[in-house]
């Protein structure tokens, strides 16, 4: 297999991870620091620290050392320029004098000397940066299982065994590549196990997670897991799995030790050589110092000779000086002399890997036995069992010198001696040193440098590890893509039943929620959106236009109750309409405050129609029937949005196009404005409601949605001889504008009452009770502060959304919609203003392009005030 | 936030299946007093502890439902359809 590095190509063998490969060729230095930008290499070889962050096919901070190559990958260092062989920035650690512990809080304490300083240093330090790539795909899963097992070493494979012999289904969890945990990589820990491998492979109820990780445990027994490449159609995949027992076999991990230059190339824990060896059959280097207590390094010194590698020194840490070497090590320099070698071998202390059981509620404590933090005090649906509860980890004290190159934490480049330095200047607990010192909160999450970082704490400050205590585990850790959380676009899309007519004419689409809507027709034409919509608008306004309303949301209401529920949520009465009437319906909350709007239609006795705006229908729909919970009345609300198309019929031809359809009376006599029939046109049965929101004569026509198309067409076919047009919700919004009606959400907003939005003539104080009688009442005898008016442009433009409405210099208000009214042949919209600006003729300012236009506040209509045209 | 709340129709569920309905009040009488409605409107006890609440269905049965909840670790210990015991 072949991948691009820094764009050359890179052979690899079956089964190497990208970090793996790199190494077989040659490559020792993978990353450059945080801060000193200084060289490093890998360590722990098993994702936990961050020494070989890449930027794999774009996605950046990948490592590099778990990550397994695939064909044609591109991979490119991070935060190193030129190169990672050469980083101009690494200058940087001899002005390290210059940048103390809590550099930052001393530095920049003004915002000003901050905001000249960021750019440089936003380049400068930082993790990589997210590049313009073609996108990655990610993907979400949920599974369930009776018990999630959490590691596939000897532990959890036990566990999972024992779960799956009592007959439970169980998910085991595991992030290498194959199961057998450290008997993979350490012959100490026994010859890996095949035959118990092999029965959980054939085990019916067993869900092996290869290669995947658990970053996090949540509420309800939610564990996060993160599948890497789960098939080749995807990068990663986020598993939600709900597990009614998890057992945490997670093992436990080597960490670093300190000594002055312990992070140069070459300076390896012990596991990550091992690795490096049985994983990969990678010698790390030729001749090697190992470092730590006897009951390791025995093991550690038979691994290196059966591979060749000579080994130059056996040293207690407390012996050491220095690592020498500037990038790479060259030796160590101890008490007694210096010993040349191209590798150091650290057997650092081991860490029980159980941050999930805090993260459940559990506690960690620390254990003088095992010199070790281990869970205690379990949830009672959590367990934990091998190396993760501490099973054989028995480490021994630490040497901890104080140096400014004894690195503590790798990630954020904090030293020992910036942890003493911190104490000192008052930091003395372990939650307040992190947050000071930036210790354990870079990538790694405090993998590599917590127990160093408390160690450092209990020795300045004279307390033991286990008064200093352990800082909060959070998931995620380790660290996920923002992508995977994400996950993949499934947006859902709503077409209405119209939805390929429209296209035919040529629709230019918007969103309107999930809905598609026409915008405007650019049909044939050339002509861009306003010279479309113009054309629509004069369609409606001069002969007849056609809209698809079918986004409306529509609610069939009936039972012998239905006028008293109605009457209750609305602020209209309804009780009280007679059977072939149609009213305005507005509803409010206990606090008066509008929350939607639409028009209810009496279709007979116990029957009524409601429609709502088309983002609110769920909203109204949970509304009514929680208003209806122990009334015991006798209502029954369907929602049948999707079972009806609509559609709206407009203009003063609007009659002579429908007439040709019905035997339904459409005269102004037998069928006035605000009255509703149901009828037949074209032998389709329509519900037709004649009400105006574009404020012409026209006809809201509802029907069933599998004919609705049939009807669209009929109706464009018998209005050609008119010059019928379909309009676009563009053209809508200019025609209701000129209206003065209001649209819900966008001219009124979380705070709005009817009143101010001068729609008291909807609200009925009289009823009984409604819901927001009291507050509204309240509110109708207050004196508002705002109000809502219309104005009209007495300059050219149009403001946007938005725009500031000015009195005498001073901000007044603000435009909700507005628009170039052909009508008035001026610029007019909708806005708040104080009060004491809404009558008649008051001139207010509207700013447009940063320029101030007079305006005029008028109360009425722009467009046929009396509303003479609805009712023709 | 990933807690499960147990529907009385439909089981346990993940709480993304839900629409929040605020807190089981006391219901006012309609003439209650300006001063109370406000009350009532803007102002919640806001328990640290057992609260009864209002959920919505919206992924399932679509009905709505009481759940008592408990505000600091989000465990709903039970939920009932409202009238079944008030």
């Amino acid at each position: 297999m072949k991948f691009h590095f820094r764009g050359k190509p890179i052979e690899a063998k079956l089964g190497d991870t990208i970090a793996a490969a790199l190494y077989r060729n040659g490559q020792r230095i993978f990353s450059r620091s945080f801060k000193y930008h200084r060289p490093r290499g890998l360590l722990c070889v098993s994702g936990r620290c961050p020494n070989c962050l890449m930027n794999v096919d774009g996605v950046p901070n990948v490592r590099t050392c778990i990550t397994p190559v695939r064909e044609g990958m591109r991979v490119k260092a991070q935060n190193a320029f030129p190169s990672l062989e050469t980083d101009f920035l690494s200058v940087t650690q001899r002005f390290d004098w210059l940048m103390p512990v809590g550099w930052y809080y001393k530095t920049f304490t003004h915002p000003a000397m901050w905001h000249a300083a960021e750019s440089t240093i936003r380049k400068a330090a930082g993790l990589g940066e997210v590049l313009p790539t073609p996108r990655t795909e990610y993907e979400h899963a949920w599974m369930h299982a009776d018990t999630a097992v959490i590691g596939g070493g000897w532990s959890g494979m036990q566990a999972a065994l024992a779960a799956a012999d009592r007959g439970e289904q169980v998910v085991l969890v595991d992030d290498q590549t194959a199961l057998g945990g450290e008997t993979r990589y350490r012959k100490r820990a026994g010859e890996i196990p095949a035959g118990l491998i092999r029965t959980i492979h054939a085990a019916a109820n067993v869900k092996i997670l290869q290669s995947s990780y658990c970053f996090g445990l949540y509420e309800g027994n939610l564990l996060g897991v993160l599948q890497h490449s789960p098939h080749p159609g995807a990068a990663e995949r986020l598993v939600h799995l709900r597990a009614r027992h998890t057992v945490v076999a997670a093992g436990a991990y080597e960490t670093p030790l300190l000594f002055p230059n312990n992070d140069l190339c070459g300076v390896m824990l012990s596991t990550g050589v091992q690795r490096l060896l049985r994983l990969y059959d990678i010698p790390a280097g030729k001749r090697a110092v190992i470092v730590g207590g006897p009951e390791r390094t025995a093991e550690v010194c038979s691994d290196l000779r059966e591979a060749g590698i000579d080994i130059i020194g056996l040293l207690d840490p407390a012996q050491i000086v220095a690592v020498i070497g500037s990038g790479s090590v060259r030796g160590v320099r101890t008490r007694s002399g210096s010993l040349p070698c191209d590798l150091v071998v650290v057997c650092g202390p081991r860490i029980p890997d159980a941050g999930l059981v805090a993260q459940a509620g559990g506690k960690i404590e620390w254990s003088d036995a095992h010199r070790a933090f281990l869970p205690k005090a379990l949830p009672t649906d959590v367990s934990v069992v091998g190396d993760a509860a501490g099973e054989t980890v028995g480490n021994t004290s630490v040497s901890l010198p104080t140096s400014k190159r004894a690195f503590v934490c790798l990630c954020t480049d904090v030293s020992s001696k910036d942890l003493c330095d911190g104490v000192a200047e008052g930091f003395d607990q372990i939650e307040t040193l992190k947050r000071y010192t930036t210790v354990t909160m870079g990538p790694c999450q405090g993998r590599m440098c917590q127990l160093s970082a408390i160690e450092v704490c209990a020795h300045e400050t004279g307390r033991s590890a286990g008064q200093t205590g352990v800082t909060t585990s959070r998931p995620p850790n380790p660290g996920v893509t923002l992508g995977v959380l994400a996950g993949p676009r499934h947006h859902p899309i709503r077409r209405t039943p119209m939805h390929y007519a429209h296209e035919t004419l040529g629709a230019v689409w918007m969103d309107m929620s999930d809905w598609k809507r026409p915008r405007y027709y650019e049909g044939s034409s050339s002509a861009g959106e306003k010279e479309c919509v113009l054309r629509e608008y004069r369609a409606v306004r001069e002969s007849v236009g056609l809209i698809d309303v079918s986004t409306l949301g529509k609610l069939d209401v009936r039972g012998h109750d239905s006028g008293k529920l109605l009457d209750k949520v609305y602020t209209h009465r309804f009780s009280d309409l007679r059977p072939g009437r149609v009213r305005y319906a507005l509803m409010c909350d206990d606090g008066g405050i509008v929350l939607d709007d639409g028009t209810i239609s009496r279709l007979g006795d116990d029957r009524y129609f409601v429609t709502t705006t088309s983002g609110n229908l769920d909203f109204v729909h949970q509304w009514l029937d929680w208003h209806l919970i122990g009334t015991g009345w006798d209502v029954h609300i369907v929602n049948v949005t999707a079972g009806y198309g609509a559609m709206n019929l407009a203009g003063p031809k609007s009659r002579d196009v429908l007439g040709k359809l019905t035997d339904c009376d459409l005269s102004s006599h037998a069928f006035p404005y605000m009255a509703c029939r149901e009828a037949q046109v074209n032998r389709i049965p329509v519900v037709l409601l004649r009400i105006g929101f574009v404020g012409e004569t026209g006809w809201e026509i509802h029907c069933p949605a599998e004919a609705a198309e049939e009807l669209w067409q009929v109706l464009m076919e018998e209005g050609r001889e008119f010059g019928i047009r379909p309009f676009g919700v563009e053209a809508q919004r200019l025609l209701r504008l000129e209206k003065r009606h209001i649209i819900v959400g966008v001219d009124t907003d979380a705070l709005t009452n009817p009143y101010e939005a001068d729609m008291g003539w909807a609200v009925k104080l009289e009823k009984d009770s409604f819901v927001g009688k009291v507050l509204l009442s309240h509110a109708g005898k207050e004196q508002s502060r705002e109000r809502l008016i219309g104005f009209v442009l007495q300059g050219p433009g149009v403001p946007p959304d938005g725009a500031a409405v000015v009195v005498d210099g001073r901000p007044a208000g603000r435009v909700t919609s507005s628009r170039y009214s052909p009508a008035k042949m001026a610029g007019v919209g909708l806005a708040w203003v104080q009060v004491s600006k809404a009558c008649e003729g008051a001139s207010i300012e509207v700013r447009i392009d940063g320029k101030l236009v007079q305006a005029t506040v008028t109360m009425r209509p722009f467009y046929d005030p009396e509303g003479a045209r609805l009712r023709q | 936030m990933s807690f499960l709340i147990p529907c009385p129709n439909c089981g346990r569920r993940s709480v993304y299946e839900f629409r929040f309905g605020g807190e089981v009040q006391q219901a006012l009488a309609a003439d209650a007093s300006v001063a109370d409605w406000i009350n009532y409107r803007f102002n919640r006890l806001n328990v640290a502890g057992m609260q009864t609440e209002w959920w919505f269905h919206r992924s399932g049965c679509r009905q709505w439902l009481k759940a008592v909840r408990n505000t600091i670790s989000n465990e709903v210990v039970e939920s009932f359809l409202p009238g079944e015991r008030e």
